[in-house]
């Protein structure tokens, strides 16, 4: 029993950081109807930048939030105002951006391996390779402070979007981006934030995967397989769903990884994405959106 | 002054070909309007064009004489220019009042915009009803009383309707058709678009005829329903187009 409780909550503490890199990616999909293929490599250009602050300024990883969350989120923008808004008249928009983001992904991909080699990195905090013991609960310190703070950022999105003014622009701009205009929101800007807003949750993904997993540029094709199934078991553009898709398919890993061994926790996200989609082909919160 | 010009404007969608070819109108304050001619004569572009959803290819957009070209439909909006375009084009999970909360976007005064939400009720009272709905499970008159009442939130100068009564059911088409009637009495011009050229020229007091992009003729809406001549000319085309 207590041996299920500790796979259950090892799950739940990868989750709560799946949660939040999918997060921003369905954010982005939900108000710009753009499948960012880069979002993965966003988040390793976070994980360098704290592995160059904590070699050169041993600055403590989960500091670097600070640092890198507002880096991205200015990335973002800046991205955002300087491609985008030209494709928006295309009629051909959603195949170009798919193009546009894979182009990111590997230039993105070249610079990391040019500028920090294609050798594995990690950063190793003291809490990187400790433990505490809650009751019975072996908890990795890594993954609980990356955890907590993963769920912490979560609320705050939440708050934001839910009771501010400019949150609630987000969400009606996601509902019905025609309607968002209709009554007077300035959707470009609205996509402009919310691709800083989702960059800055790569931002901080990056800072938290550092220390929790080694890294290399060509990582990302990785994650972003990973995130993509996360997303699309949630429902494309819902939050919600990304949360709760992250945080089942994260436990079903584990325990899966636990059953019959890690060599099978990779294919446990698609077998469980599969099986869900037949029988619910929208996702579990999605509304049968078109592009 | 005339409100709203509308000078040689030329305009279409994307690469393709002009769908406004030196089109010219003028809206009179407190004068309700309806637009009507065959598919394909531009009138929701029209509307699209002045709202600032369309930029012109050329011509004029004037607000009170400015030069309004080139605008964004949210400074559109701010000048007192308000669309409601056809497909009840509103936001299907949050609640009628969260709805009607959005169309007052641009407006920061909380105790207005509740004022305004109140007189929004009383003019909607089945929105009242319905306001802890989501927006979405409501029907599809209901639906298009929420984007009436929504327009209605930010007080506009002239509220643009553009195919009221697609897909209802006649008798819900007639409620929607007196609520707009209403709009005078507000203070509100109101430009209608309306596929059915009768029922929406009983409507209103000025009737404009569109064809292949740009004005055929225009009157007084009962001079056109009461002349045989006209009708068969520019209504009965449109009739009989609008029913294939």
């Amino acid at each position: 029993m207590a041996h299920w409780l500790q796979i259950l909550v090892l799950g739940l503490l990868l989750g709560g950081v799946y949660a939040m890199m999918a997060s921003g990616l369905t954010l982005l999909f939900g108000v710009m109807r753009v499948v960012n293929l880069a979002h993965a490599a966003f988040i390793l250009i976070a994980s360098y930048m704290t592995y160059a602050l904590f070699e050169g300024l041993t600055l403590d990883p989960m500091i670097s939030l600070f640092v890198t969350m507002p880096l991205m989120f200015g990335l973002g923008v800046g991205l955002y105002l300087l491609l985008f808004p030209r494709l928006e008249e295309s009629p051909r928009y959603v195949e170009m951006t798919v193009l546009l983001t894979f182009g990111l992904a590997l230039i993105v991909e070249g610079l990391l391996t040019f500028t920090f080699t294609g050798t594995f990195r990690s950063v190793r905090p003291e809490y990187a390779s400790t433990s505490i013991m809650i009751g019975d609960l072996f908890v990795p310190t890594s993954q609980l402070y990356a955890s907590l703070i993963s769920f912490a950022l979560l609320i705050l999105l939440w708050v934001f979007l839910r009771f501010t003014k400019t949150g609630t622009a987000i969400r009606a701009t996601m509902q019905n981006r025609a309607a968002a205009q209709i009554v007077g929101v300035n959707v470009r800007r609205i996509s402009a934030l919310s691709f800083g807003l989702g960059m800055s949750l790569a931002g901080a993904a990056g800072s938290l995967l550092s220390f929790m997993f080694p890294f290399f540029p060509a990582r990302h094709w990785q994650w972003i397989a990973l995130l993509l199934a996360l997303i699309v078991l949630g429902g494309m553009g819902s939050i919600k769903g990304a949360v709760i898709g992250a945080l089942l398919l994260a436990v079903a890993s584990a325990f899966v990884t636990d059953l019959v061994g890690p060599t099978w926790s990779p294919i446990t996200f698609y077998l469980t994405l599969f099986l869900i989609l037949m029988v619910r082909p929208q996702g579990l919160f999605g509304a049968k959106v078109r592009l | 002054m005339a409100l709203l010009e509308v000078e040689d404007v030329v305009a279409g969608y994307g690469a393709g070909p002009d769908i406004l070819t030196g089109l010219s109108v003028t809206i009179e304050e407190g004068t309700s309007y309806c637009i009507v001619g065959p598919n394909g004569a531009g009138k929701s572009t029209l509307l699209r064009a002045i709202a600032g959803f369309l930029k012109p290819r050329a011509g004029e957009v004037r607000l009170d004489g400015v030069l309004m070209n080139g605008s964004r439909p949210d400074q559109m909006l701010a000048a007192g220019i308000c669309f409601v375009p056809q497909d009840a084009s509103l936001f299907p999970m949050m609640t009628v009042r969260e709805n009607l909360a959005m169309g007052g976007y641009l407006v920061n005064d909380r105790a207005l915009l509740r004022q305004r939400m109140d007189m929004v009720y009383e003019t909607f009272p089945i929105l009242a009803e319905r306001r802890g709905q989501n927006a979405g499970t409501l029907s599809g008159g209901e639906q298009q009383m929420v984007t009436l009442g929504r327009a209605l939130m930010i007080e506009p100068r002239v509220v643009m309707i553009d195919e009221p009564s697609l897909g209802l059911a006649p008798m819900i088409a007639d409620q929607i058709f007196e609520k707009i009637r209403g709009f005078g009495a507000l203070g509100i011009t109101v430009v209608l678009v309306e596929q059915n050229a009768v029922k929406g020229l009983e409507n209103v007091d000025w009737g404009i005829v569109l064809d292949l992009g740009s004005k055929d003729f225009e009157g007084p809406a009962d001079g056109i329903l009461a002349d045989p001549r006209i009708r068969e000319l520019y209504l009965g085309k449109t009739m009989s187009k609008g029913m294939t």
